[in-house]
């Protein structure tokens, strides 16, 4: 019982990590049907900017403002570069696309930091235990500003003009035009939110699972497999998704074997997508959202 | 605000559709374009409102040339267009999809966006306990009204609409094109796109009849719903007496009462 609740425990903590990425998916996504294979790569990214600045004497807090801005520039400069100039973008070009800026991002990570993994230490070290549960100060730390994070992106697409205007033009981009919102804009807007959602995601991240140049191949992969079990079009999805994944490797790590762990993912995946395509949690044919 | 095109010319990638378009709205004028499936109608309403770029031809906006302006230009210049097919924002509420109608006024004053929707509800009570209900679960003739009354948002000069009868109960699309009607006698500029046109024509002060790209006809609804090319066409009565596109040798039907208008 108590080996299940720490397995639980470390799975949603994991998984929050997994959910913010995921959240960065599904923005691009809905806003101009862009699958960002560089997401990954944003959070990874962040983990050594931060890592490097902490190591630099810069205090935490402060790194990870410096990350995440860092991060933010990077996925804005991105966008008008790379996502914007293309007429007639399908799905398929923008994987070609951002598979290209994540190879590009993962070699300058390789050049500035070099190959090795490093941590970032921890805003507050150290760990209870709470009814034979080990509960890391980091893990609780992630669920917490993970959870905010999440709450805050949702109110954003639910309460405020630029955020309605966002789900206007994933679910009528012609009737967005004629209202007079901007597709380029909503596409801009979308990558500072992927940006910044992966970003906090790799920085919360860094101290418990390490960081290196090639973090972001497997971060984007589940985040990725965590927004297409949400149907890769609600942010409730992606959240959901992310702690099941989350939960689920680390069940199949502690009952089955270590080795399994990364195979859950893609195992998920393939049974989703045969199985219900539209997501777990998602209706059939329902609007993007 | 009138509304003046000039020879339009606009089409789909390498395929041209629209060949020398001339129409006019007065200021104040409810104008009926109506015409079988492919005339051009939706393709025209597209180069008005900046969906299309026009390749030729020039478009004018009261005193303003507003040709290849992008929407987003021409919603603040004072055009909304109400799509074919309505396209709400079906996840969105009601409220918000009439808020997301204003948002080219979103920087000016609170009031002005308010009284705007205080007129938008009052030509459409029905939406009214509706504001808390997502778009998408309202129903057709509802989703056309939202469509207008989201137009009406932008508190433009000049509406333009796309086949607002579309799919819709008679008794609704009366309703409908009342409602039209009552926006024009307050003042605003219409254009209604149809292939109803017996319902268009109930209402507007003119109306042009499109085929193949190019305006074959022009003039006030009444003689043209003794035209036998349109009674034939449009009001019923079988396509057997095709309009035929302008040209030289043209044949012209010759029925009786053709006075060899245009």
């Amino acid at each position: 019982m108590t080996d299940l609740l720490q397995l639980l425990f470390a799975g949603l903590s994991q998984g929050a990590v997994y959910a913010l990425i995921a959240i960065g998916f599904v923005a691009i996504f809905t806003v101009s049907g862009v699958i960002n294979l560089a997401q990954g790569e944003f959070a990874a990214l962040a983990g050594l900017v931060a890592i490097s600045a902490a190591g630099g004497g810069m205090l935490l807090p402060a790194a990870a403002v410096l990350a995440v801005s860092t991060v933010a520039i990077v996925a804005v400069v991105m966008e008008r570069l790379v996502i914007f100039p293309v007429r007639g973008m399908t799905t398929l070009v923008s994987l070609i696309l951002t598979l290209g800026v994540s190879t590009g991002l993962k070699a300058l990570m390789l050049l500035i930091y070099g190959p090795d993994a490093k941590g970032l230490e921890p805003l507050f070290p150290g760990a209870f235990d709470l009814a034979g549960v080990s509960i890391r100060y980091q893990e609780l730390l992630i669920l917490a500003v993970a959870g905010v994070v999440a709450l805050a992106v949702y109110w954003f697409y639910e309460k405020t003009l630029a955020g309605k205007s966002l789900r206007a033009c994933a679910e009528q981009p012609v009737a967005a035009r004629l209202v007079g919102i901007s597709l380029s804009r909503a596409s801009l807007l979308s990558f500072l939110i992927a940006g910044c959602v992966g970003a906090i995601g790799g920085v919360l991240a860094s101290p418990i699972y390490f960081t290196g140049w090639e973090s972001g191949l497997t971060l984007g992969l589940k985040g990725f497999v965590a927004a297409t079990l949400g149907g890769l079009v609600s942010v409730r999805g992606a959240v959901l998704g992310g702690l099941l994944l989350g939960v689920l490797e680390n069940l199949t790590a502690g009952y089955i074997s270590t080795g399994l762990r990364d195979a859950v993912a893609f195992f998920l995946l393939i049974v989703v997508l045969v199985a219900r395509p539209s997501g777990i949690f998602g209706r059939h044919a329902e609007a993007r959202v | 605000m009138s509304l003046e095109v000039r020879g339009l010319h606009a089409g789909y990638g390498r395929l041209p559709v629209l060949h020398g378009i001339d129409l006019d709205a007065a200021d104040g004028e409810l104008v009926a374009v109506i015409g079988a499936n492919g005339a051009g109608k939706t393709t025209l309403l597209r180069a008005l409102s900046g969906l299309l770029t026009a390749t030729a031809g020039t478009v004018r906006l009261g005193d303003a040339d507003v040709t290849g302006l992008g929407p987003e230009r021409l919603a603040r210049a004072g055009l909304a267009h109400v799509p074919e097919n309505r396209l709400v924002f079906p996840s969105l509420s009601v409220d918000d999809n009439l808020v997301l109608g204003g948002y080219t006024r979103r920087r000016g004053p609170a009031a002005e966006r308010s009284r705007a929707r205080d007129r938008a509800l009052a030509l459409f009570p029905r939406l009214e306990p509706r504001m808390r209900q997502a778009a998408g679960t309202l129903s057709g003739g509802e989703q056309q009204m939202l469509a207008i009354a989201r137009g009406l948002m932008a508190q433009p000069r000049v509406l333009v609409l796309d086949e607002p009868s579309v799919g819709l109960a008679p008794r609704l699309v009366g309703e409908i094109f009342s409602a039209l009607g009552r926006l024009r006698d307050g003042g605003l500029t219409l254009v209604v796109v149809e292939q109803n046109a017996r319902a268009a024509f109930a209402v507007a002060d003119r109306a042009y009849v499109m085929d193949r790209g190019r305006v074959v006809l022009e003039g006030e609804p009444a003689t043209l719903m003794s035209d036998p090319r349109v009674t034939a066409g449009f009001l019923g009565g079988g396509f057997a007496a095709e309009v035929p596109a302008p040209g030289p040798a043209a044949p012209r039907p010759s029925a009786p009462g053709d006075g060899g208008r245009r």
